[in-house]
């Protein structure tokens, strides 16, 4: 058995290491109830290790390289490349004069420009929070694009947010690192994002095929899709804000697989391919300025401070309410409550008696001799023998009968 | 090309290479194909990593440390992509094994010939991603002939320049 080992090792070291491999994928491979395959949404503990040290040996010397690049390039535009320089000085110069005249044209133009975009608010278009990050790798393979940037998940980034440019989109964040993030491109085969056609308002996915063009697939044939028009984000994947630019229809074809539906191919509106500097929303809260905030403040004061005058209300007429005499005594048994009680307790004076009655006063309808006092009176007809007024205080009480105006004698 | 017996493989030499170069060479092909197309753009019709791995298989003339080469190198592109880690890994891992195996029956030094390998295992390597992603995963993994075939000229042109370059760091008795 040794020996056979020893004699056959290359051969057995290679079955070994491809069995080793089909079961690691076979790990990572899921399958659907469609019948098909696809790998898992997240990366098994095991393969996402692997992948953190892959990223951890790469990344530096791939930074460094990038860095150094840039800085390469800074040194050799600006100190060593000058051969032309003397010669593009006199030109800036003349340049200068001549823009001097046209500054002075362009001023009110700039001015106007100025209030016009002041009052578009063009600035503050955007409202959700983005992080700027920079672009320094790719995974190195036409069949996966992917690339990384500079921040990770001690900057905040986690995974499915979406990073675009002022462009259009890019992508979104697949893997997150300490310090750094994979990122999936749209126009990746196994990307797939909700787009919409800017005029038609004909929806489909997003995704991109093998040559890396990035296409809408999952159309149905119209006439009306044309080349040129734009196209959006639709905003129903929960990854990209609605509304975001994506490309630009280039041109219709057949989808061979389905009958019926047509691929809309695009050119995409970032320069998937040539990324440096990138934006990834990190929350899709709203972001307002700082007057925005402010009116805000204002208006959540105002509608707190609303609640409290009516409370202040409420309050003042309990208190009047407990200082009042009520209508109903709790302390009082049922039949001595003072809405029972019939005695008044302000009895309504006797009316004086007027200093000539006459046929008017009140002693003057009993002729029939009810008030011996009344009769003896002598009649008169002076007004100020008139039956007491309000301000006399003899009203009569509510309960008496009241008085019918007797018959005149003719 | 000049194919050898096995007698005349004893005579023959087995290249050495100081230990730094065995780890920077393909840390380098690695942090290269990584960050080089940012540079050309969708012109990426390489592999350095597999040019690597068939350079250290063919002058160490050894299956084992070819294939053990082509693993490490495939594993380390498959999680740097998002793919599932192994289909390169096995697409490599063949590749060096078959150049090791190859490199002791062959003349390694002529150009012409390594030239032409590097031609036909870059189109091999292609072929059993495709077959590993494809029929043995049922991944659905799209596919273009054309770039397949641009990516084995490229890393022809590529071993043409690389090759020589890497033939300078070994060790000279």
């Amino acid at each position: 058995m040794e020996s056979f080992i020893v004699r056959y090792r290359n051969l057995v070291v290679l079955l070994a290491l491809l069995m080793l491999q089909l079961v690691g994928l076979a790990v990572q491979v899921r399958r659907t109830t469609g019948g098909t395959s696809t790998l898992e949404d997240t990366d098994p503990g095991g393969v996402r290790l692997i992948r953190l040290w892959a990223n951890a040996v790469i990344s530096p010397p791939e930074r460094l390289i990038h860095s150094s690049t840039t800085g390469l390039a800074t040194l050799w535009s600006n100190y060593i490349d000058l051969v032309h320089v003397r010669r593009q000085n006199k030109n800036l110069e003349d340049t200068v004069d001549r823009l001097r005249l046209e500054q002075a044209a362009l001023l009110e133009d700039a001015r106007q420009g100025e209030r016009l975009q002041a009052m578009l608010g063009f600035q503050q278009k955007y409202i959700y929070s983005t992080l700027a990050a920079q672009v320094y790798g790719s995974s190195g393979s036409d069949r996966s694009h992917v690339f990384y940037i500079d921040k990770g998940w001690h900057e905040g980034l986690k995974p499915d947010m979406a990073v675009i440019t002022a462009e259009g989109i890019v992508g979104k964040v697949r893997d997150v690192f300490p310090h750094t993030a994979q990122v999936l491109a749209v126009n990746d085969a196994t990307s797939g994002a909700g787009a919409i056609l800017e005029t038609t308002r004909i929806r489909g996915v997003l995704r991109g095929d093998a040559a890396g063009q990035l296409e809408v697939v999952g159309v149905t044939a119209d006439e009306r899709i044309h080349p040129g028009e734009h196209v959006l984000t639709a905003g129903g994947d929960l990854i990209f804000p609605r509304g975001l630019p994506v490309g630009i229809v280039k041109k219709v074809v057949r989808d061979p697989d389905r009958d019926g539906l047509v691929d809309i191919i695009l050119s995409p509106a970032a320069p998937l391919d040539r990324l440096d500097e990138v934006l990834v929303i990190t929350s899709t809260e709203p972001r307002f300025s700082p007057q925005d905030e402010k009116d805000l403040a204002a208006s959540a004061l105002e509608q707190s401070t609303v609640p409290a005058a009516i409370k202040d209300q409420v309050k003042a007429s309990e208190i009047m309410a407990e200082k009042l005499p009520g209508l109903m005594d709790p302390n009082l048994p049922a039949d001595q409550q003072p809405l029972n009680d019939t005695s008044n307790p302000n009895p309504a004076a006797q009316p004086p008696q007027p200093l000539h009655p006459d046929e008017f006063s009140p002693s003057a309808n009993d002729d029939s001799g009810t008030t011996p006092e009344a009769s003896s009176t002598p009649k008169t007809n002076h007004p100020l023998a008139a039956p007491a007024g309000p301000g006399s205080g003899a009203t009569p009480s509510s309960k008496e009968k009241p008085q019918t105006t007797p018959p005149r004698n003719p | 090309m000049s194919v050898l017996g096995a007698e005349s493989r004893r005579d023959m030499e087995i290249r050495r290479y100081p230990l730094l170069v065995y780890t920077l060479v393909p840390l380098g092909a690695l942090v290269l194909q990584a960050w080089l197309p940012r540079v050309v753009g969708r012109y990426d019709w390489f592999d350095l990593p597999l040019l690597v791995t068939i350079f250290f298989a063919l002058g160490r003339r050894n299956p084992l440390q070819g294939t053990l080469m082509g693993a490490v190198m495939g594993l380390f592109q498959d999680a740097l992509s998002h793919n599932a880690i192994g289909i390169n890994g096995i697409a490599k891992t063949v590749v060096g094994f078959l150049a090791g195996s190859v490199g002791i029956r062959i003349d390694v030094d002529n150009h012409t010939i390594r030239i032409l390998l590097t031609f036909a295992l870059s189109l091999l390597s292609s072929a059993i991603y495709l077959f590993v992603a494809r029929f043995l995963l049922g991944l659905g993994a799209d596919w273009n002939g054309l770039t397949e075939l641009l990516r084995a000229v490229g890393n022809g042109v590529i071993a043409l320049v690389l090759f020589p370059l890497l033939d300078r760091l070994r060790v000279r008795d």
